[in-house]
């Protein structure tokens, strides 16, 4: 039991983790664009500041999906959820999670085999940044990873505890809207 | 067509994850790979990859994180009580009274933040207990409230527009111009509801404001002063063509950061609660995002998006005609579904459709912002209801009904954009042309 609960601890540290480096991205792509305005208005030029900002954009969305799944900010339609008893919804939400698991494990698959490609041909950004992809493909990778063990986490924990540890929050959800 | 069995299974297999309740961005992507395998033989997971890199490392969308996080931390300022406090006195010689404040203060919300609901808390926040204190009656209180709030979506910035300008590849400052006219002359059309409604409705009521000179009009209002300037710096600068969209949500943040800080509102908690709150959901949006840029593919290779152009062109469906459909697929749609998803699950089909009755695409957003918006306020999943319900212990039905009159409204706003056009595409022909 206590080797689970550190497990546990460990999981849910690496959420949160990984959720305050994608918040870190976003304030990297505010400063990027902030310096290019600075750049512009001086006369300097400041090369290949839209790619920086595309891969900070990437790693900030990818890591942090499972901290936004966690908090139940992915949006779902809920309707068959909300309308059928517990039970059945336990199960439908057992199929939620297991397709979704699937999706993201394949996805973490192939972005295995992404970055290794990116890494064989050694490529390199076609604009004026000249960065080796793999470093900020990596990191969508790595984002990758952590929502397929998110949804995995999930998945167990909804098989042998009866329900997953997500808080669904309909206002938080809204904001996007 | 001879694989319309595959074309139906297709069709299952997307209602069957997104009716389900499979997260719609991963439901995306499952029906997309799903697609490819049924129509294609290329390697869909390398594919899928490629897609999926290229539509999240895009810079048109850093625009998205920031004018969220703008939002974020505009929404846990005291402007609520700033903006009613400061609106009040301007709106209490009309006839309908402090209604209006929902309205106006909408309105005014909805220029610095993209959301709708985010529009709906912070103004009905201090409005609704307001405005009950005064007797107002509940369903204008309500629906006006909730038809409002929807502005947010089309008065730039707009994260649904920004979502349809990555979908289309459409310059994001020219749609949030567009939708500068429209969301006034919506917003008009709600006050002009309200005034007649107030002056027909016999249990109108209200307790009467104390009247106040000019300079304590004044003098309340002086609150709101850095909002509206920080609003110009941010619209101002992309029409200006000082910035592109991306910048002036930069602009946005940090003059949000200026504003909260200056009003002592801002500390390490609120500073981290909306920075992280604009993570997750911009993480939110990226995830649709990249599950509808494979899917859009996928729907390439189906042959579902040039059918359907074809069929449409075969009909001879008037334009009028074809956009009373889509308006009615919407509106349905919309009950299910929410916004963002509706319009990127639909675009790779609807683009080629309009495209072809020759719609300027631009217009088309605007025209489905409106949709969108209804879709905000109509049952079973319309969010301000939910976030209305939240807030005032309501049942669903009365705040629906309550709403409804405004349903009415958009629709007829539907109608006022076809008849002029030019209400959308007017702003954005003229906006200077500035930096990429």
């Amino acid at each position: 039991m206590a080797a689970l609960k550190g497990l546990r601890s460990v999981l849910d540290f690496i959420y949160l983790a990984a959720g305050v480096l994608a918040a870190l991205c976003l304030v990297a792509i505010l400063t990027l664009i902030v310096l290019q305005m600075l750049a512009r208005w001086t006369g300097e030029v400041a090369p290949g500041i839209p790619e920086y900002a595309g891969y900070f954009m990437a790693a900030a969305s990818f890591l942090a999906f499972a901290n936004a799944l966690n908090r139940g900010s992915h949006i779902r339609v809920s309707i068959i959820l909300n309308a059928v008893p517990r039970k059945i919804a336990r199960w439908i939400d057992v199929w939620c999670f297991a397709i979704g698991a699937a999706v993201m494990w394949y996805l973490v698959y192939y972005g295995w085999r992404f970055v290794n490609f990116s890494i064989m041909i050694n490529d390199i950004s076609q604009g004026q940044d000249r960065t080796p992809l793999w470093i900020p493909q990596s990191f969508m990778l790595l984002g990758a990873v952590i929502m397929a063990v998110a949804l995995t986490d999930h998945l167990i924990h909804l098989l042998f505890d009866g329900k997953h540890r997500i808080q669904r929050d309909l206002v938080d959800q809204s904001f996007g809207e | 067509m001879e694989d319309f069995s595959v074309i139906f299974l297709f069709l299952f297999v997307l209602f069957l994850l997104l009716g389900s309740g499979v997260w719609v961005g991963l439901a995306l992507m499952g029906v997309a790979w799903v697609g490819m395998e049924l129509f294609t033989t290329r390697p869909v997971g390398d594919v899928m990859l490629t897609t999926i890199w290229t539509a999240s490392s895009s810079w048109t969308l850093t625009a998205l994180p920031l004018f969220i996080w703008m939002g974020e931390i505009l929404y846990r300022t005291r402007l609520s009580e700033d903006m009613f406090k400061g609106l009040s006195p301007w709106m209490a010689g009309l006839p309908g009274g402090l209604v209006h404040t929902n309205i106006v203060g909408c309105t005014v919300f909805a220029a610095v933040s993209g959301s709708s609901a985010a529009t709906l808390t912070t103004v009905g926040k201090m409005s609704i207990p307001e405005l009950r204190r005064r007797d107002y009656p509940e369903n204008m209180v309500i629906g006006t409230l909730a038809g409002a709030a929807t502005l947010g979506l089309m008065i730039p910035p707009s994260l649904t527009l920004i979502v349809y300008g990555v979908t289309i590849n459409e310059s994001i400052s020219k749609l949030f111009f567009a939708g500068v006219l429209p969301g006034l002359v919506l917003a008009g059309m709600f006050m002009a509801y309200v005034a007649i409604s107030s002056r027909l409705s016999k249990s109108w009521n209200p307790t009467p404001e104390p009247p106040l000179t000019f300079s304590q009009r004044v003098a309340n209002s002086r609150f709101l002063i850095p909002v509206f300037l920080l609003i110009a710096v941010v619209i101002g600068s992309m029409y200006l063509g000082f910035a592109t969209a991306t910048e002036a949500a930069a602009f946005g943040v940090i003059g949000g950061l200026l504003l909260a800080a200056s009003q002592g509102s801002l500390n390490w908690k609120t500073f981290t609660e909306s920075l992280m709150g604009a993570t997750r959901t911009s993480a939110m949006i990226a995830l649709i995002l990249a599950g509808a840029a494979f899917l859009s593919l996928a729907m390439g290779f189906t042959g579902l998006p040039r059918a359907l152009a074809d069929g449409i062109a075969q009909w001879e469906l008037s334009r009028f005609e074809l956009l009373m459909v889509l308006l009615v697929f919407y509106i349905i749609l919309g009950m299910f579904l929410d916004g963002i998803s509706s319009v990127v699950l639909t675009m790779a089909v609807v683009e080629p459709m309009v495209r072809e009755a020759g719609i300027d695409l631009i217009w088309f957003g605007i025209f489905i912002v409106v949709v969108v918006e209804m879709a905000q306020i109509t049952p079973p999943i319309g969010f301000n209801l939910f976030v209305l319900q939240g807030m005032t212990q309501h049942e669903m039905g009365f705040i629906a009904r309550a709403a409804f009159p405004m349903f009415m409204i958009m629709v007829l706003m539907v109608f006022v954009l076809i008849a002029f056009p030019e209400l959308a595409t007017w702003l954005p022909d003229n906006i200077r042309q500035g930096p990429g």
